[in-house]
């Protein structure tokens, strides 16, 4: 199996391959020396790498991934072919959009757009209640409010949505 | 001394007054609410009594409940460890209304230290120096403008009644301040019932470092050195040190002198930090915090004093029995909070399961937490989990064994700010002992490009490998996690770009 990993922004490809019950695994094309053994099935890792040992933590599922390693957390995306290819298609239809989701239950304080208003990357969007802090959402990116799904003194879930943005035409 | 005491807390402070409980031979009373059934407070004191109820104020600040524990147990004195009733005077009274020792300052002085104006008042008056600001607090971003027009920017906006960072704001520029002071006095409004606002001069490239003292009931006083704790975030530490890099004896005996009269103008009683704004060899008056600090562990590596058996002995009614001179400062003390946040994320909290925990040991490291497997960290409660303490001869050493001890160090189940501090520890103004309260908000907390990436993707690509082929051999494929809210926390992700601290903590960049 051939998978896209992107370990802390940089891309690298890896391939795991199953022969006669042992692995063996490439990375970029160069097969490596790499014995994985799992300590529990809570994400504990030792891993001989190439002459090397670690205690790795793995934590996450499906695509996304946070790997600790000696005090270093590395956010890591994992896709297989078929992953990437799907991905990439979705991408590609939202670009410069998306809905912003609140990232922790909240109440909405105050809005600081309309519906229509164009948008700037970083600009405060609304301000959120969380934790005692107030605390201003920005915009991921610019773009155009198409939706408010929220009103001030609204509590909100946490992934609750909050404002969708559509890409400015070119 | 006490046979028994009550903790009026959780988590790691709990633990700490516990422990140090344990070795005098004082039993301790445990007060739990119902998610804290099975916290290490809750099984590590004598006795254990259920307050009920989930919320703060329906069970660590419900003032009867915790009344009716000391007294159904036979209780003698309570400690109220750090936040929620700790600086609470009317607690403070109501404890000794019900004939029960209080482990803490008398509430007249923690109603004058907790007011920002009165302290300031009475903290000049007794000749401990001062920031330039407003002596009256403003209720109307005008009055904040005016005011900020005299002291000069930039001006720090600041709650009349705050605490724990909530209601402040650093304002640069007349244009920003209305906005700032609406959303600052809304917290404080919410927090604290008081939207009024104080208005000060902030200071460029300061350092926060505070004294800690201890008075007895009979009028003697000692501080035990200072604290340097400028590596903070929205005035929220994370790394603290004692001695400080750029405090030698003469200031220290300088600050101390100072924090003493401040603590002798309100006739203190008990452990109280005195914190001061340092600014190339000056020194201003911030506050007094009137409990003892999270960050006293450093304090007791470098002093050899417990200051939870000093609180314990002064509450007793005991004299100090030591002047300055017995107070001797050896070595040098590190520690890293572990807060339940994302540095990598805006430090934006981290709520989870903790499904696993590698807790660093070997010579001169010591964990106070209140942490163990399967513990909930949700969003009740302070996101503070554990302290990672740390000693050695010098600075330079203690750095290396905070970065040894933070490389052993695994929290499984949530993202903690021990990043963050490994990335101090790495900083070389940190090293160098060149950094001030800013410091913190610039460093960059992504993870830097690896020498070890090959070896994180191939771990990566092993495990799914293995998890894909367990999935397709498991006879629960199929099965549904989405809908647990906790998940679906876990499972959302954000828009969010390369060098981009996304979602809230936007304040800086934005206002």
């Amino acid at each position: 199996m051939k998978y896209f990993v992107n370990v802390a922004g940089r891309d690298l490809e890896v391939e795991v391959v199953d022969r006669a019950g042992k692995l063996q695994v490439s990375v970029g094309g160069e097969p490596v020396s790499c014995d994985y053994a799992e300590v529990d099935r809570a994400g504990q890792v030792a891993l001989l790498f190439e002459g090397g040992c670690y205690a790795v933590s793995i934590a996450g599922s499906q695509n996304d991934y946070d790997v600790t390693v000696a005090g270093h957390r590395y956010a890591v995306v994992i896709e297989d072919e078929r992953e990437q290819a799907a991905h990439a298609a979705e991408r590609a239809k939202h670009k410069g959009g998306g809905i912003v989701k609140a990232v922790m239950p909240g109440v909405i304080v105050e809005l600081s757009v309309g519906e229509g208003d164009v948008v700037i990357e970083g600009q405060p969007l609304l301000i959120l209640e969380a934790m005692k802090m107030q605390n201003e959402i920005g915009a991921p990116g610019e773009g155009r409010v198409k939706r408010l799904f929220v009103s001030p003194g609204e509590a909100v879930a946490a992934g609750a949505k909050l404002v969708e943005l559509e890409a400015l035409p070119e | 001394m006490f046979k028994r005491i009550l903790v009026a807390n959780r988590g790691e402070i709990a633990l700490r007054v516990i422990r140090t409980a344990r070795e005098r031979g004082i039993e301790t009373v445990a007060v739990f609410s119902e998610v804290d059934r099975c916290a290490l407070h809750t099984r590590l004191a004598e006795v254990a009594v259920p307050l009920g109820g989930r919320l703060p104020s329906e069970s660590y600040l419900d003032v009867d409940k915790i009344l009716a524990a000391a007294k159904e147990t036979g209780a003698e004195a309570i400690h109220p460890g750090y936040g929620f009733l700790a600086e609470n005077a009317e607690f403070a009274r109501r404890v000794a209304a019900a004939g029960l020792a209080w482990i803490g300052p008398p509430p007249e002085a923690i109603e004058q230290m907790g007011d920002k104006i009165v302290s300031r008042q009475i903290m000049k008056a007794a000749g401990v120096p001062m920031v330039p600001g407003m002596t009256e607090p403003a209720a109307t971003p005008e009055e904040a403008l005016k005011a900020a027009k005299e002291i000069g920017y930039p001006v720090m906006l600041k709650a009349a009644a705050g605490g724990g960072g909530k209601g402040i704001r650093i304002v640069q520029t007349p244009e920003e301040l209305p906005s700032a002071f609406k959303t600052a006095s809304g917290e404080a409004l919410a927090g604290f019932a008081d939207g009024r606002m104080y208005v000060e001069r902030y200071l460029v490239g300061t350092r926060h470092i505070e004294i800690q003292v201890m008075f007895d009931q009979h009028g003697n006083g000692v501080h035990y050195g200072e604290r340097e704790c400028s590596m903070q975030r929205r005035q929220q530490k994370l790394v603290e040190e004692c001695p400080s890099p750029v405090i030698d004896a003469e200031m220290r005996a300088a600050m101390g002198a100072a924090a003493i009269r401040a603590g002798a103008a309100v006739n203190y009683e008990g452990a109280g930090t005195v914190e001061f704004l340092w600014s190339n060899g000056e020194f201003f008056f911030l506050e007094m915090n009137t409990r003892l600090q999270v960050e006293h562990p450093v304090t007791e590596m470098v002093t050899g004093i417990d200051l939870v058996w000093e609180q314990l002995r002064v509450a007793a009614g005991q004299e100090l029995g030591y002047g300055q001179d017995a107070v001797q400062m050896h070595g040098h003390s590190i520690e890293a909070r572990l807060n339940a946040e994302d540095p990598q994320n805006g430090f934006l909290p981290s709520v989870g399961t903790i499904s696993n925990l590698r807790i660093p040991g070997g010579p001169w490291v010591r964990f106070d937490s209140g942490l163990y497997r399967n513990m909930e960290v949700g969003l009740d409660y302070d996101p503070m989990l554990a302290k990672l303490v740390v000693w050695a001869p010098d600075r330079k050493g203690a750095i290396n064994r905070m970065r040894r001890a933070l490389e052993e160090l695994n929290i499984g189940g949530i993202k903690t700010s021990a990043t963050a501090a490994m990335r101090v520890m790495h900083d070389e103004g940190f090293q160098t002992g060149n950094f001030h309260t800013q410091s913190l908000e610039a460093m960059d907390m992504s993870e830097p490009a690896s020498e070890i990436d090959h070896a994180v993707a191939a771990a990566v690509a092993v495990h799914r490998w293995h998890a894909a082929r367990r999935q397709a051999l498991s006879t629960r494929a199929g099965e549904r996690l989405g809908w647990l809210a906790r998940a679906r926390v876990s499972q959302t992700t954000y828009p969010h770009h390369a060098g981009d601290d996304a979602g809230f903590a936007r304040e800086e960049a934005g206002a």
